[in-house]
């Protein structure tokens, strides 16, 4: 470890997975917030980003929620755009085919309401040039259990990573719900199903009301919150999650700026996606891939892995007590 | 490649002059980049960060249409109006203030290469994309009337903003100037001498200037695009958001409008 050197920032997020999925660095713009890439072309540059997500795919074209959509609230946003998105074939003719020239691998959120259309929209990515891996929403309602959301229970949870993982051996993600009761117990559920990691957290349910009116600020009534406010529960989240997984985990809540980052890798994120916070300063994502190893060398680290964990017990004791093959650490750990 | 650019939307801009006017809105005028001042385009509008430095709060960009721009100067300017938190705070950043400031964004007007005589229809701090595209048309050698509708005198555009070309009648709802009533009362007799007409304003507005066009349908009635206004989070076409119901599907307004053709959107 050399104090001139720039910190080693790559990461694999698929360690286990033949196909794996190597970044150059952690910041990962979130589903939902980074439209499709080319929104942001003009804006930053987009292949100095560790990864993106794109929105969330459906099995059919979704026309999305009535307006509106949005609302700000304290240090955050409400929104229920209601998956707005043209529907997986159509998906896959416009979009990886732009994405194969790019030097950033993009990750495909799909979300479905049943079991068979996961694995139906697993199937149709599996060989697509230009995907990278993809991201499973699991904060959907399941029309065959009643509406009740996948990710809240973790039977459905791991039910839904099994079909993925019949139906494609692109790297997977399960990005998990906050509204589950137990997300630790989700998330050892669907690493056991075959998650190659795992994706927190997801927007929280929120509502506001406008008093003028008298109604719900939103057509929807109620809307995914998300931005600093949301940070502390994130943080813990991820804190608890990654004491009980060996997969990495993804982390993500209201992270704003460099040192909020830190604060997730500390609790044992592996890398972080940012979404809220980007909308209204796009170039804070370039100011994180630039600011996180700035950070790293001030502090006299060689690489992102020296202080991932460092904040959590579980996480080290972990990491320690499991074998090296399972781990989901790369070799560059052990050239130290 | 597109996803090499650098960073040319988001900038740091320093406010160099700011003028009280309709009532307790100002006018905040900052220097820009050459390139997003020449580039500019009425109908445009820009997003701007408004709160302290160092704060989350609050959270999103506020989107302004842009008023005016000094391409010698280089400068742009916006027309606010302490409506909410954002507004309110960049109402009150003096002389010298550092914004930070992404644009110019969207869709501008279109006005046709034949068209002669514009009709605009403004509604409160609707005026500010009218008023630019005013000054374009005069300087392009066209004919502008320029309607302004307000709740009273104190919230009107004052005359002396507009070109002396460009004929201003005004309307407000308590007769303490002009046309006692609405603006869209004003419409019906340009109609047959309008080739465009362009409007910006609150939805009943919008709403009220649809019923006033459709009934006095003319053989060959001039086309209407609207300036919307929707609330906003990212501004370049990312989080769908801000949409628009349209013929042909959900748009933005942020990307595919502000500027919209009256009769392409679907009003429910």
């Amino acid at each position: 470890m050399g104090m001139t050197m720039t910190p080693d920032v790559t990461i694999d997020l698929a360690p286990n997975n033949p196909r794996e999925l190597v970044l150059r660095n952690p910041v990962i713009p979130a589903s939902g917030c980074f439209g499709y890439g080319q929104e942001f072309a003009g804006a930053i540059a987009v292949q100095r980003l560790g990864a993106f997500v794109s929105k969330g795919i459906t099995p059919r074209p979704r026309n999305g929620n009535p307006m509106l959509r949005i609302t700000e609230t304290p240090s955050g946003m409400l929104n229920a755009i209601g998956l707005q998105n043209p529907g997986i074939s159509a998906f896959i003719r416009k979009y990886p085919p732009m994405w194969e020239s790019w030097d950033v691998p993009a990750i495909v959120n799909i979300s479905a309401e049943s079991v068979e259309d996961y694995e139906m929209m697993a199937r149709r990515l599996d060989d697509v040039a230009g995907v990278a891996a993809i991201e499973v929403n699991i904060s959907c309602p399941n029309i065959n259990a009643g509406g009740f959301c996948f990710g809240w229970d973790a039977d459905m949870s791991a039910q839904v990573t099994r079909a993925v993982r019949r139906a494609t051996t692109l790297p997977m993600i399960v990005k998990l719900s906050p509204g589950a009761l137990d997300i630790v117990e989700i998330a050892q559920a669907v690493e056991e199903a075959g998650a190659d990691a795992v994706s927190l957290i997801n927007t929280l349910v929120g509502m506001d009301i406008d008093i003028r009116r008298g109604e719900p600020v939103l057509a929807n009534v109620t809307g995914g919150l998300s931005g600093p406010a949301v940070r502390p529960v994130a943080l813990r989240m991820v804190y608890q999650v990654a004491g009980a997984v060996s997969i990495p985990v993804i982390g993500m809540g209201g992270i704003a700026g460099v040192e909020d980052a830190i604060r997730f890798f500390m609790a044992g994120a592996s890398a972080i996606q940012v979404g809220t916070a980007a909308f209204a300063r796009p170039n804070l994502l370039m100011e994180l891939v630039d600011g996180i190893p700035a950070w790293l060398a001030e502090h006299g680290h060689g690489q992102l892995a020296d202080i991932v964990g460092t904040a959590n017990p579980r996480f080290l004791a972990r990491r320690e007590a499991t074998p090296v093959a399972d781990r989901g650490i790369t070799e560059r750990d052990f050239a130290r | 490649m597109a996803t090499g650019q650098a960073a040319k939307l988001e900038f740091e801009a320093e406010v160099i002059r700011v003028d009280p006017v309709m009532g307790d809105a100002v006018l905040s005028t900052f220097v820009a980049p050459e390139g997003a001042v020449v580039a500019s385009r009425p109908g445009q509008f820009v997003q701007i960060l408004s709160r302290d430095p160092g704060s989350t709060d609050p959270l999103l960009r506020r989107p302004y249409s842009i008023y005016r721009v000094d391409p010698v100067a280089s400068t742009m300017t916006v027309l606010v109006r302490p409506y909410g938190r954002g507004s309110a705070w960049l109402c009150r950043q003096p002389v010298g203030t550092q914004l930070d400031v992404m644009g110019p964004l969207g869709r501008p007007f279109e006005v046709r290469p034949k068209s002669q005589n514009l009709l605009m229809v403004a509604g409160g701090v609707g005026a500010a994309p009218l008023l630019m595209l005013a000054e374009d048309a005069v300087r392009e050698g066209r004919q502008v009337t320029y309607l302004m509708g307000a709740q009273d005198e104190t919230q009107l555009l004052p005359a002396s903003e507009l070109p002396e070309e460009v004929e201003y009648l005004v309307a407000t709802v308590d007769g303490s100037r002009g046309h006692a009533g609405f603006v869209t009362d004003l419409v019906p007799e340009y109609l047959g001498w309008a080739d465009q007409v362009f409007s910006c304003g609150p939805e009943p507005m919008f709403r009220s200037l649809r019923e006033v066009v459709h009934r006095h349908r003319l053989g060959d009635r001039p086309d209407v695009q609207m300036a919307v206004e929707r609330p906003m989070a990212c501004g370049i076409g990312a989080c769908l958001g801000c949409v628009v119901e349209t013929r042909h599907g959900m748009k933005t307004a942020c990307v595919d409008g502000p500027a919209f053709d009256m009769d392409e959107m679907l009003w429910g």
